[in-house]
């Protein structure tokens, strides 16, 4: 195998890396190849000795999808394990410190959008939160209303039977418009908070398990 | 897969880092000063400085060179360095706890 096959075949195998991040890695193999050759080898001894394209790129990719410690078969005894215990244990490796929950960071861009929405999204669940209110008044208004009758009649001593009757639909309106209310007051509640919730979700970056 | 890679693998890093804490390289030089030492696949070296790298514990900086492309030093951190002190005490007991179970062994 020739230089050419060799970057060719490894560049392949990188294809699941980034871009930026492959390109560089293969400026490092390139940068090889040239110091190599300045030194008088081939390129036939070049590639022997950096080993087999396939193997170097699974190196390549498994350091970048979990950026774990490599199997230190002379790893830490994990505290308090006896020193007689099988030769299996040794290659249990520290936990790395990538363990960690982590979050995928938003990018500003995210912010700027949440930024925005939220200009738009405040007022219309103000909007919402006013409506539910007016409602909860009016049905409060209409089951009240035969007290407000009782003080008409004790401050100006009039009684209109017109007025009766006016109170006992109120009242009717105002149960109805009570338990429209409650509906609206739950309704409203879960949409606010479950807003809120993706917000945070959206502006926090998703947790990651590694 | 050859239990001998294996071995080789976990000792690269200390060798990269010995090497690097003895002065700045470059890959090139760092390949060789391996080689030197150690007959391991000089390839698996720039994965593991680009991890080193990643890690914090390596900066690089380009120099210029009369002949050839600019070469890229690597120079160990602090924190590098700490890694390197760690890695090398865990290896000295790993290798005199192996050594004594072979020596133990071999009285049988």
């Amino acid at each position: 195998m020739n230089k050419s096959e060799f970057i060719s075949l490894l560049s392949s195998h990188l294809s699941a890396l980034p871009p930026e991040e492959r390109s560089e890695l293969m400026e490092d193999y390139e940068a090889h190849f040239a110091f190599a050759l300045q030194n008088g080898k081939t390129e036939e001894e070049i590639v022997r000795e950096l080993g087999d394209p396939a193997e170097l790129a699974q190196e390549a990719l498994g350091n970048r999808v979990a950026p774990q410690h490599p199997l230190y078969w002379f790893g830490d005894r994990p505290e308090g394990q006896a020193a007689g215990t099988p030769a299996a244990q040794a290659p249990a490796a520290q936990v790395p410190a990538a363990a960690r929950p982590r979050y995928r960071k938003a990018a500003p861009a995210v912010y700027t959008g949440l930024f925005f929405l939220n200009l738009l999204m405040m007022p219309l669940l103000a909007a919402l939160w006013a409506f539910g209110l007016s409602i909860a008044l009016a049905a409060a208004a209409g089951i009240f209303s035969p007290a407000f009758l009782l003080l008409e009649y004790a401050f100006n001593g009039a009684f209109q039977p017109a007025k009766a009757f006016a109170v006992l639909t109120m009242v009717g309106l105002g149960i109805f418009l009570a338990i429209g209310s409650r509906y609206a007051y739950s309704n409203i509640t879960k949409l606010s908070a479950s807003y809120w919730a993706w917000n945070v979700r959206a502006a926090k970056g998703v947790k990651i398990n590694e | 897969m050859d239990i001998n890679i294996q071995f080789k693998k976990g000792a690269l890093e200390i060798c990269v880092l010995v090497l690097i804490h003895e002065k700045d390289r470059y890959g090139y030089e760092l390949a060789q000063s391996v080689s030197e030492h150690i007959e391991v696949a000089e390839g698996a070296l720039y994965p593991l400085l680009r991890r080193l790298v990643n890690e914090g514990h390596c900066t690089t900086y380009l120099q210029e060179s009369s002949e050839g492309p600019p070469r890229k030093y690597y120079k160990l951190t602090p924190q590098g360095e700490i890694h390197m002190k760690k890695l090398v005490i865990e290896w000295k007991r790993f290798v005199s706890n192996v050594s004594n179970l072979i020596e133990r062994g071999s009285h049988l």
